[in-house]
């Protein structure tokens, strides 16, 4: 077993910058101090050991940050990220929710990542990226701190994600001014792109339209044992045990993989032919050993005459999208920013 | 994109600019900038701004830790694991390879590893043996875990020290009224030494010669510039906020009250006194914290436009009373002096006889859970000695002395050899270490501590320059800080007042879900206080002078402290402490870079730090950045 983590780890060391390999492997290994094997998480060393940022009502390279408390019952938190106007470089602070200036405005709901259980919406790696997508898409982003597994399972995170959405679409300032109308997309990576397909499902028939899905290395699975799972078990900083934790954290107790939650297209998922879906970006990773259900997602779209974009990234592991030192990153928000 | 301490406040009023305090604080600022260009120096960017400082030249070797303990995790069964997560106290997880380095050792015998080769290594010689566990520079002390009532994990002098310290910390114990309450007396305590076996010393409150303005001739103060106080090192310039209150009209109030500062900092009075009306009427409308913190925003500004300035200072009696409230109602003392306690009490580790130097004396309320957490340390508890400082009282009342005895009464019942003196000072400047009859380091060790006074220190120049200066000559083991977590003592006035704004709307918000009563309005009236200081108030009156971590940092490292960390198992318990507050839901516990925040929704309010002299070396918990 030592001897097949050395390759493993000389393996993934190879196809990612030194740095963003130093940054995965140290998630890695505080991730594995985090799990107890009886299906608990230490959470207060994993709110010890998460990076976290404040919001910033000053500009930094033309975005700034404010939280908004939108539901207190379940101490709800959005942290907002706005791009500073060259008129008004330096936001009043009183005008905060100041409506939004111009024709069409996107505005990208955004769920972190953390495969339920981890990181926040101060999380620094989150912070960081939801500003690159202001700049990017010209956006206002919203970055949900839904409730995490396992102290909150299925469905708080949804329902979160749900009452995240209500809020934004009836936020009158974030109304673009064509049609008066909040132009909103749903985004995510891992656990919280998991989160945008399940709530833009509970959107539909609501009379609230999502205009996008984007999902980064979504998180899905099964009780089935992919090809993919097997081959890369252990090789690109995942394994199927931690895997296989995540889901027994967030599911119901007692339910299994293929919960439609964890396996929207299979024998307990719902089906989506002729309805109104958003489109969807659907980002993957190569070297991501669940990508067999990532793909099979995308193929479950496809089936039901949805309309899908794949981004299949060969060289990529998971999270290349948190530092810009990689070709795959560009690509990918690139394309995202064509998406939007 | 980096979010660090290189921007200065953006500052529309380019005159106040040169608003330092006095010729030293422009050599600090001067230290600050190259100290800060320096921080930068070698470290890979891209991880910075994600919360990790890692030097380009170093990641080869962090990369290579990683692996070290990926391997040594493998082999060791889930129990190691499991060990690492629980017993283990973590250090700054910012610090990648110092973190990594730490718990590498924990898998290995001292001997292999020598991180720093520097201070911290295994002289442990001096120190009382059994209270080390593992290496001494790893930094990984054995934690007070309460959940873990499986005693399995028995290293060797490690054993002694958890086995008492389960109850060392027993939340439910920590005292607020209840020390105070039936057994209180005014006159001091007979003592019969033949029949108790600890032996008391209350010692006579001394007054400190308090002048006007200026302290000893030592440090003459420097001519002051104009109207300004020591604004000294810029600030970060960094705001959080975060809305509570959506409703239309909040929003209103938050525009006029913004207005009517804006109107008052250009001396349109007339403006501002119609603003403040209109304040008025609206807040009436308005629910809950909102209403109330716009009602003691107006009335500040009112008292700045007809020049009606609070009486300072405030009543000793009624300030008690109100900080007595603030103390039952909201978590924000408690976690200052639990958090506080918990680093004296591991820099106090192995220590025969110990002296605390406290600044912030009030009633006293913080010293009862250490005395009692002193008691039960396994070997027996040291000599306590405490030094209370505190401001006169009008009807000159020995108020120090009262406190003093009753904290005499509870170490005569813990069985803790106790000795108290209070000094009365207007300034913690006015102090002089001759006066606090030091003793060598040798013999005690000394901890300093100061909760929400230093930021007082900043209304005179010079001042903080000479309690700095003092409290090195105490050759304190730790020095423990606790500060709002908030910037005002800007130079623009506009920008003090939105600060202070969005910190008190935040503050009052987290009081609204504490019960109500009695208790509710005083610490009300208690943050109204400082609302009014920070508006009404200048020059040596405004004293409320709160100033951010990253502000606080500067002075101390400039003024030669290096940091002294809490980990996580400080972290842990003043998280288990919030939980116990019932409408507590929204309170959390930040770490960062070894000081812990305490916030109301992702927003820190207050930062509890620690530091020691840079040139004190002994194996605690260190670095210097």
């Amino acid at each position: 077993m030592a001897r097949s983590n050395e390759v493993n780890l000389n393996e993934c060391k190879m196809v990612v910058p030194l740095n963003t390999w130093v940054l995965i492997s140290n998630f890695k290994l505080a991730y594995n101090l985090l799990r107890r094997p009886d299906g608990t998480f230490n959470r207060h060393l994993a709110e010890f050991l998460d990076r976290k940022v404040p919001a910033n009502a000053n500009p930094v390279d033309g975005v700034f940050s404010f939280d908004v408390l939108i539901d207190r019952g379940t101490s709800l938190l959005c942290r907002i990220y706005r791009p500073a106007t060259a008129e008004e470089p330096q936001p009043n602070v009183a005008e905060l929710e100041k409506p939004v200036a111009a024709e069409v405005v996107p505005v990208i709901i955004f769920f972190h990542g953390g495969s339920f259980a981890h990181s926040s919406a101060n999380s620094a790696i989150y912070d960081t990226l939801c500003r690159r997508l202001v700049g990017l898409c010209k956006a206002v982003v919203v970055s949900v701190n839904y409730r995490r597994a396992p102290e909150n399972r299925y469905p708080c995170a949804y329902d979160d994600g749900w009452t995240a959405l209500k809020w934004v679409n009836s936020r009158p300032w974030l109304q673009s001014q064509k049609d008066s109308k909040v132009h909103i997309y749903l985004a995510g990576d891992s656990s919280g792109g998991n989160i945008a397909h399940h709530v833009a499902l509970r959107a539909i028939d609501s009379g609230i339209d999502v205009l996008g899905n984007i999902l980064l290395n979504p998180m899905f699975g099964g009780q089935e044992r992919t090809e993919s799972e097997q081959r890369l078990d252990g090789k690109y900083f995942v394994t199927l045990r931690d895997r296989d934790w995540y889901w027994r954290a967030y599911l119901p107790e007692g339910e299994d993989r293929d919960h439609h939650a964890c396996n929207p297209f299979g024998p307990n998922g719902r089906s989506l032919e002729g309805i109104n879906f958003p489109k969807s970006l659907v980002v993957v990773a190569g070297f991501d050993l669940i990508q067999d259900w990532q793909l099979a997602y995308v193929d479950g779209l496809k089936k039901a005459g949805q309309e899908v974009k794949l981004l299949y990234m060969e060289q990529a592991t998971i999270g290349f999208y948190l530092l810009p030192n990689n070709n795959h990153f560009h690509t990918v928000m690139d394309e995202i920013s064509k998406f939007v | 994109m980096k979010r660090d301490n290189n921007h200065l406040q953006p500052n529309p009023d380019p005159s106040s600019s040169s608003s330092l305090g006095g010729g030293s604080s422009a050599g600090k600022a001067k230290l600050w900038v190259e100290e800060a260009t320096q921080q930068d120096c070698g470290m890979d960017e891209l991880l910075a701004v994600l919360g990790y400082k890692v030097k380009t030249s170093d990641m080869a070797e962090v990369a290579q830790k990683l692996e070290q303990l990926e391997e040594v995790m493998c082999n060791v069964q889930d129990d190691g694991i499991s060990h690492l997560a629980s017993e283990t106290v973590h250090f700054n997880p910012s610090d990648l390879s110092t973190w990594l380095q730490s718990m590498l050792s924990e898998f290995n015998p001292p001997s292999s590893f020598d991180p720093f080769g520097a201070d911290g290594t295994a002289t442990a010689t001096a120190l009382d043996d059994s209270f080390l566990c593992g290496p001494a520079e790893s930094s990984t002390l054995s934690t007070l875990d309460f959940e873990n009532n499986n005693r399995q994990h028995q290293k060797s002098g490690q054993q002694i020290f958890e086995e008492a310290s389960c109850s060392d910390y027993d939340l439910k114990a920590i005292p607020g009224k209840a020390i105070y309450s039936q057994n209180t007396q005014t006159q001091p305590p007979t003592h019969d030494s033949s029949s108790s076996s600890t032996h008391n010393i209350v010692k006579p409150e001394k007054r400190l010669k308090s002048s006007s303005g200026s302290h000893s001739d030592i440090f003459p103060p420097p001519p002051p510039p104009a109207g300004a106080a020591s604004y000294g090192i810029p600030s970060d310039s960094i705001r959080p906020v975060v809305l509570v209150d959506s409703q239309e009209n909040g929003i209103r109030l938050v525009h006029a009250l913004m207005a009517c500062a804006e109107a008052v900092q250009q001396n349109n009075l007339n403006l501002a006194e119609a603003l403040v009306k209109q304040i008025g009427f609206l807040a009436i409308s308005q629910a809950g914290a909102m209403r109330k913190v716009a009602t003691y925003f107006a009335e500040a500004l009112a008292r700045r436009i007809y020049r009606l300035y609070p009486q300072n200072p405030l009543d000793h009696s009624l300030s008690d009373v109100l900080h007595m409230h603030f103390y039952e109602t909201c978590p924000y003392l408690k976690f200052a002096h639990f958090t506080a306690n918990q680093a004296i009490l591991e820099a106090f580790e192995g220590k025969k006889r110990v002296h605390v130097i406290d600044f912030s004396m009030n009633q006293g309320m913080q010293w009862p859970a250490l005395m009692q957490a002193l008691a039960l340390r396994p070997g027996g508890p040291p000599a306590f000695r405490l030094t209370g400082i505190g401001p006169p009282s009008h009807d000159n009342s020995d108020h120090l002395q009262e406190v003093g005895w009753k904290l005499a009464q509870l170490a005569e019942t813990i069985h803790v050899e106790f000795e108290y003196r209070g000094f009365v000072a207007n300034s913690l400047a006015d102090l002089d270490a001759s006066m606090l009859d030091l003793r060598p380091t040798e013999v005690e060790a000394v901890a300093v501590n100061s909760v929400f006074e230093l930021h007082k220190l900043l209304a005179r120049p010079g001042a903080i320059d000479k309690v700095f200066s003092v409290v090195e000559q105490m050759r304190p083991e730790i020095v423990t800080i606790v500060e709002q977590e908030a910037n005002h003592n800007g130079p623009v006035f506009l920008d003090r007042f939105t600060e202070a704004l969005h910190y008190y709307s935040t503050l009052f918000d987290s009081l609204e879900g504490s019960a109500s009563g009695q208790d509710k309005v005083m610490s009300e009236v208690y943050l109204g206080k400082q609302i009014c200081n920070v508006v009404a108030c200048e020059g040596v009156d405004r004293v409320e002078r709160h100033e951010s971590l990253t502000q606080w940092r500067n002075r101390f490292t400039s003024a030669g402290f290096s940091p002294v960390l809490l980990g996580s198992n400080a972290f842990k318990q003043a998280s288990m402490l919030l939980a116990l507050f019932a409408g507590g839901d929204g309170y959390g516990v930040e770490e960062n870079n070894g000081c812990l925040m305490l916030g109301w929704h992702n927003r820190p309010l207050i930062t509890t730090s620690a530091w020691k002299p840079a040139n004190n070396t002994s194996p605690t918990s260190t670095i210097t950045y």
